[in-house]
């Protein structure tokens, strides 16, 4: 059989997702644990360990499993500094820790494949949180950058916050947890957290709008005031406003009233509590002792390699102490209106049983198709090019980094079926002798780009991009997967499979 | 064969009849499933609202039922076995109200606590739950205009009016997202009424193919919904995303008919056998093959037991109307011409 350019781009482009699928050099041949996540505010995460490295040996002791490293570390203790060397694929770090790193990053298993699974399958928790007031998107960004604070200081990083839109109109707060979640995911999601400024043991002010009736976030309020160069780069300085009311203003100065002076600053820093844990600390001006002050400003610095690294890290650096400070005084109360558990272990049973129902209905199809045509070439390739087509699909899907959940592979499922309709009629047509083969090929990718353009709008409603008509907005997180995957499935097929396909069925024929 | 041609050529209109007569029943049993329940399908925990907690467990559904009927009054146990029959894990479902009670009571009778890693909860509120639902009928009925749109185009000539089924599709996506379900019912009631009646006479006066198609798939629907009715079939999101897989089905063997018959060189009846022959694989190899696969995973229980259900009904559903409904119309039309 000749190769014709048609083929040659459909072995080229499963090839790529093959690649896509397995990582080009196969990853299943790659060794260690992934880093998924780090602190920001580690001693690890200034020391250059970062997100997606691979963690390859602690002391010398080659990483392979989740035990190896529970092993490695379990003679840290708690607040007893160990020496560690720490070797990634990228870099090696020694430095001295304690336990307290179990807790700043989190590790994952390399998997076999470059396939990422959705919540459904590999397990994790899904939340929609419901204001009790109707929330605009100002609000609904403070309400997500307080509660990712405060998942923060509960150790979990590896969570995704989304907006969701109702029908209605109203704003929900999306989280999504991979992997185990906490037991009291319920209380630290749907309560605001409880926010504590502290001088040594004397509360100064708490979160609410008794104590601390505005946090300056925008104009003159809140700005960076100028940038410099430092050793390794620039660094740049911010200052922000808090108005406090009288009785905490009073508070406060009696408090720093009895502190000493030690250079510039008092004697005592303000540290900020959430939920009873620390999180940040200040140091207190020596103007502001004694001082009934309403208005104070906080200020502090960022760093980074060039200019904008710096203003960036700057920025960020101000956002978490606005944050942190308007902890628990967000003038809403919070509502789970959807939560979802998924235990790890029952989704591996749903990927057994999609391949199995894979595999069979493969088999089904193979036979039915030689019963029909009594063409061993014929059968075969059919089913070649179907289970391409899933290749394809999977290798996109790896590619756009699409997490595959239940409906997705439903929507592999149908762009498959319509796959080999659209295979078949080809066939058929091939075989009609009245007219020229060119003209029946003709004939059949006629029908073959109608059946695809009408599934192509039909599914365009489900992913989420006709929001700005109303539609689809907050059932397109539950249905998009079906859209993304149908829509990749059929589009590749109508373009690569499919002309490939039309080349082998005529020289079938000829 | 040549004593059914003459037998087909003669009685093709009058088979319309064995249709007709199952749609005008599906759609009186739709009705009055609609006065009796408010709604044309029964809807699962994942459109109504409540809980459903899976638990990895060798207790039997029975001793568990026993001991929940003391605490909670509706609720539903599923035993999800492996393929040798040996159980795996037990569903529970319940109302939204119940949520809480049903974890608590759970752990009582389990006497361990439920965490994240010995079982699976999803809880939804009814009034998020029916939203979504919404959303998804809005979405679904927005897919199934904008494909009729779609083989209207290809089916037709006249750029004007196509241009105005184009942008009046449009128009209809900015009532379905902003006022269809949402605003009064009456008035956007008859919104949707003079919509459905333009695309409806326009199809007909400009497309009689094009109608045929659409009239195919909207009735494999219909009597499909009427018969997860009746067999009583509680309806997922799933069960949602089936109705859209078997939408695109439906149109893929009609639109090979129309293209066949309206392109054909040779005999209407020659064409109409030629794509029985291509149309009937395509739907018979989806049927085998979807089930085998649901044999093979159907004691798993799982939402693909429902998409794979609602597809074999379907596609059955679609043999009919697809040979009968849409063949007669087609070669009626191709005859008249």
């Amino acid at each position: 059989m000749k190769i014709t350019f048609r083929i040659w781009i459909l072995l080229v482009v499963v090839l790529l997702s093959l690649i896509s699928i397995l990582g080009l050099p196969p990853q299943i041949l790659e060794s260690g644990l992934l880093i998924t996540s780090v602190n920001q505010d580690s001693t690890l995460f200034q020391d250059g360990l970062r997100e997606s490295m691979v963690l390859k040996e602690i002391n010398g002791q080659e990483i392979l499993s989740l035990e190896d490293y529970a092993t490695a570390l379990e003679y840290l203790k708690q607040n007893q500094t160990q020496k560690l060397t720490i070797q990634t694929d990228s870099i090696e770090i020694i430095n001295l820790y304690d336990n307290s790193i179990i807790n700043d990053i989190s590790l994952e298993e390399i998997s076999a494949t470059k396939i990422k699974t959705g919540l459904d399958l590999r397990g994790g928790a899904r939340a929609f949180i419901k204001a009790d007031v109707p929330l605009n998107d100002a609000e609904l960004n403070d309400l997500i950058a307080v509660s990712e604070q405060r998942l923060n200081v509960y150790g979990l990083s590896d969570v995704k916050f989304f907006k969701v839109s109702t029908s209605s109109g109203e704003n929900l707060m999306g989280i999504e947890i991979a992997g185990t979640s906490p037991d009291d995911l319920e209380d630290l999601i749907a309560k605001q957290g409880h926010f504590e400024a502290k001088i040594g043991n004397d509360t100064v002010f708490i979160g609410g709008d008794k104590d601390i009736t505005h946090v300056g976030r925008t104009g003159t309020d809140a700005m960076i005031t100028d940038c410099f160069e430092v050793e390794g780069g620039e660094a740049c300085n911010f200052q922000f406003t808090i108005f406090l009311s009288e009785e905490a203003a009073q508070l406060h100065a009696d408090i720093t009233d009895n502190l000493t002076i030690n250079g510039s600053y008092l004697s005592k820093k303000l540290d900020f509590f959430i939920d009873g844990k620390p999180t940040s600390s200040l140091n207190i001006g020596t103007s502001l002792k004694g001082q009934v002050a309403t208005q104070i400003s906080i200020s502090g610095s960022g760093q980074g390699a060039t200019r904008n690294e710096a203003i960036e890290a700057t920025k960020a650096e101000m956002k978490q102490l606005q944050t942190i400070l308007i902890t628990g005084s967000l003038p809403f109360k919070l509502e789970i209106v959807k939560i979802d558990k998924i235990s790890p272990n029952l989704g591996d049973q749903f990927t057994k049983q999609i391949l199995l129902a894979g595999l069979f209905a493969i088999i089904a199809v193979s036979i039915v198709v030689f019963i029909r045509y009594r063409k061993i070439k014929a059968s075969l390739a059919l089913v070649t090019v179907s289970l391409s087509e899933v290749l394809i699909i999977l290798g996109t899907a790896a590619l756009i980094g699409w997490n595959l959940d239940l409906p997705s592979i439903a929507g592999i499922i149908a762009a498959i079926g319509t796959g080999i309709d659209s295979q078949l009629i080809i066939l058929d047509e091939a075989q009609d002798k009245r007219e020229s083969i060119k003209a029946r090929i003709k004939k059949a990718l006629f029908i073959i780009v109608t059946a695809f353009t009408t599934t192509f709008v039909a599914m365009i409603p489900l992913t989420g991009f006709l929001g700005f008509m109303g539609i689809g907005a907050a059932s397109a997180g539950l249905l998009k997967g079906f859209a993304v995957t149908t829509l990749i499935g059929i589009t590749t097929g109508v373009l690569i499979s499919r002309p490939a396909f039309a080349d082998i069925a005529r020289q079938l024929e000829e | 064969m040549k004593n059914f041609e003459n037998w087909y050529n003669k009685n093709y209109k009058k088979i319309l009849i064995i249709p007709a007569i199952v749609l005008t029943l599906s759609i009186l049993y739709l009705a009055f499933f609609y006065i009796q329940t408010g709604d044309i399908i029964n809807k699962d925990v994942s459109l109504t609202g409540g809980t459903s907690i899976t638990i990895l467990t060798q207790i039997s559904a029975q001793d568990l039922e026993n001991h929940l009927s003391q605490e909670i009054q509706d609720f539903e146990i599923k035993t999800i076995s492996d393929n040798s029959g040996a159980q795996l894990e037990l569903i529970i479902t319940a109302k939204d109200q119940d949520a809480e009670t049903l974890k608590a009571s759970l752990e009582k009778f389990l006497e361990y606590e439920l965490t994240s890693e010995n079982s699976s909860q999803e809880t939804t509120s009814a009034s998020l739950s029916q939203d979504f639902y919404k959303q998804l009928i809005v979405a679904v009925i927005l897919a199934f205009f904008w494909m009729a749109a779609v083989v209207f185009l290809i089916f037709s000539k006249g750029n004007k009016v196509k241009i105005q089924v184009v942008i009046l599709n449009i128009l209809f996506g900015f009532f379905l997202g902003n006022f269809f379900l949402t605003s009064n019912p009456i008035l956007s009631g008859i919104a949707f009424i003079a919509f459905i009646s333009y695309f409806i006479r326009t199809y007909i006066k400009k497309s009689v193919p094009a109608f045929a198609v659409m009239l195919c798939a909207f009735t494999s629907i219909t009597m499909t919904l009427a018969l997860i009715d009746i067999i009583g079939m509680q309806m997922s999101t799933a069960g949602i995303v089936a109705f859209l897989m078997l939408i695109g089905y439906s149109v893929d063997t009609d639109i090979l008919l129309t293209t066949r018959l309206l392109k054909r060189k040779e005999s209407v009846n020659k064409a109409l056998f030629s794509a029985f022959k291509t149309g009937t694989t395509m739907t018979i190899t989806s049927i085998i093959a979807i089930t085998t696969a649901l044999i093979a995973i159907y004691s798993f229980e799982s939402v693909l037991n429902q998409i794979f259900t609602i597809l074999l009904i379907g596609l059955g559903f679609d043999l009919l109307n697809t040979w009968i409904t849409n063949a007669s119309i087609i070669k009626w039309y191709v005859q008249s011409k």
